[in-house]
């Protein structure tokens, strides 16, 4: 194990993105509010409570998740990138790093970042709601959890891609519909049939419903089913990634 | 003999249906530095990148200091070093940090003693805070190797390290190639500049399309493969090749100033010819003689002159 070059890549991870934190803080941040202010304040008029909790309250947990993932997601995936495309993964690939290092790195720093930006849409929703958190380790396994599939979500999209516009479609043509879908700005349970059954494929439902239960202790579905999905998903993703990695898939000649 | 610091056997690379190595066969000697030679496309870079993780290999063994590559990918490399014929950089950090982050994927706690030791023998100590994105091309290059010689590998790749680069750093880099191979360091080297190969390298290692087609000591092949020119400029014109000139099949210019012999192992030596001409009494104004170099070596051997010679 190369802890040291490990924690070296970890560094040099957060370190790149606290660089740019107008690009990678402020950015996310900003259009997380204007999620809440928009569809909180616009929907809320006319829908009060959803299963009894207020709706705008309703929505803060929904938001976080979607700070995380899609934070973690373009932190690994645009980092990863780079370096094939600035032809640094050289760097990577001749140095004693291996896939475990390397993903270690990578998730770790992207991680960061998503919990940043978690962290600091609950802040700025609070203000509009107060805070309140039910059963935080059910909070905190889904908050680590997710950041943590997106990150390697984030790793395989990057290893994959060849091309700019290639490692947008996995944001564009799965992780935006599935969570528009998936029960942040309204309850799954609450769809006409058959949207209410069909939704219950789609695991981002059972992410936001597990952090929903974690923060306001309510939720449509057992929290246990939601943080089951997660690990499965966390345990399918790294144990491919590693794979990939391993085989120098995509990213040795 | 002492482990090799490189062996390669039967290294084979193919891309679909083109085969870019063909069964190389390769030892590099520990604490030797070595010159690949060829031609653009030559399959230099794939055999490096082969042994460095940036290639898969099809078929073979690499063994770096005796370790099988394919039982252990990874502990092999914190002995390698590599500058890559492709220069690259990360905009986002400054020199010094750039080797801070190398020193520490391999493993090694900030050292930067050794930081400022590298940068001062390439000459880029004034740059040390620059951002990276800041420097010329061969100031980039010069980070470049630094980058790969800062966690101090015992096995050094150097795909073209100097183009691009100033006469100085040319100059800079020679000597302190000589220094670490002074002290033990195993450097393998590719090279468009055979003034450059010709400079350093113990042994060369001539390559094209995919095939080793040579590997010789560069003494042996410049002795074998070389030839010496002389050419004897006559105080007057000669109506006639002279005497001696004939025996010894050398060219007498069109004018009839000059006298071409052309020196090869197993001719008789020059001397012999400048002595006849003395012994005919033919006045010389002038005697010059010229060594051939790598370069005419290389583009005889690539034309395939037969090697039997
Ligand atoms: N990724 C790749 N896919 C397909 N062919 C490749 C790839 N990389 C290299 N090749 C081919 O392999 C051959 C050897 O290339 P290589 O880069 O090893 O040459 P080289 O000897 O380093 O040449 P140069 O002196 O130009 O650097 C070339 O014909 C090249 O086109
Ligand atoms: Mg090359």
């Amino acid at each position: 194990m190369n802890i040291l070059g490990m924690q070296t890549l970890f560094a040099k991870e957060v370190r790149r993105f606290m660089r740019v934190p107008g690009q990678t803080v402020l950015s996310p941040l900003i259009s997380t509010t204007l999620y809440f202010i928009v569809f909180g304040y616009s929907l809320s008029s006319r829908v009060q409570t959803v299963e009894g909790t207020p709706y705008l309250h309703f929505i803060v947990p929904g938001l976080v998740f979607l700070g995380i993932a899609n934070n973690a997601f373009l932190n690994s995936s645009s980092s990863l990138f780079i370096t094939k495309i600035q032809g640094t993964v050289v760097d990577l690939l001749v140095s004693p790093l291996g896939p475990g290092e390397l993903m270690a790195g990578f998730i770790g720093g992207a991680m960061v970042r998503g919990l940043i930006v978690g962290g600091l849409t609950w802040a700025v929703a609070g203000m509009f709601t107060g805070f309140s958190l039910e059963h935080a380790w059910v909070a905190a396994w889904f908050l680590l959890l997710s950041s943590y599939v997106f990150s390697v979500l984030g790793m395989l999209a990057a290893i994959w891609a060849e091309k700019f516009e290639q490692i947008n479609f996995f944001p564009t043509f799965v992780m935006l519909p599935l969570t528009f879908l998936g029960g942040v700005f309204y309850s799954v349970r609450e769809l006409p049939s058959p949207w209410n059954a069909i939704s219950l494929f789609n695991p981002m439902v059972y992410m936001v419903e597990g952090l929903r239960y974690g923060m306001l202790g309510r939720s449509s579905f057992p929290p246990l089913t939601g943080a089951a999905i997660l690990a499965g998903v966390a345990v399918v993703a790294t144990a491919l990634t590693y794979g990939v990695l391993r085989s120098g898939y995509k990213m040795k000649a | 003999m002492s482990t090799p610091a490189l062996e390669l056997q039967g290294l084979t690379k193919r891309y679909g249906d083109f085969t870019a190595l063909h069964s190389l066969d390769l030892t590099i000697r520990p604490g030797e530095i070595f010159a690949l030679l060829g031609p653009n496309g030559a399959g230099k870079t794939t055999m490096i990148g082969s042994v460095c993780g940036l290639v898969k290999k099809t078929a073979g063994t690499i063994r770096v200091f005796g370790q099988d590559l394919d039982k252990d990918p990874v502990s092999p490399r914190y002995e390698i070093g590599l500058v890559p014929q492709e220069i690259n950089f990360d905009p986002f950090f400054s020199v010094a940090e750039s080797l801070r982050i190398q020193l520490g994927f391999y493993g090694r706690r900030r050292d930067d003693a050794r930081i400022d030791e590298v940068l001062t023998a390439l000459n880029l100590q004034a740059k040390k805070d620059a951002m990276t994105r800041a420097l010329s091309g061969g100031m980039k290059r010069r980070l470049l190797i630094a980058k790969a010689l800062v966690h101090k590998p015992r096995l050094v790749f150097l795909d073209e390290p100097t183009a691009g680069v100033d006469v100085e750093l040319r100059r800079d880099l020679w000597t302190y190639v000589r220094k670490l191979a002074a002290e033990g360091t195993t450097i393998v080297l590719t090279t468009h500049y055979l003034e450059e190969a010709e400079e350093l390298a113990d042994r060369v290692g001539i390559i094209n399309e995919g095939r080793l087609l040579m590997v010789e000591d560069k003494a042996t092949l410049l002795r074998r493969f070389g030839e010496r020119r002389v050419v004897v400029t006559f105080e007057h014109p000669q109506a006639a090749m002279p005497e001696a000139g004939r025996r010894f099949s050398a060219r007498l210019s069109e004018d009839g100033r000059t006298l071409t012999y052309v020196e090869r192992e197993g001719c008789a030596p020059s001397g012999e010819l400048l002595r006849a001409l003395y012994a005919e009494g033919q006045p010389i104004a002038d005697v010059e003689t010229r060594h051939s170099r790598l370069e005419d070596v290389l583009i005889e051997i690539l034309r395939g002159r037969p090697q039997a010679a």
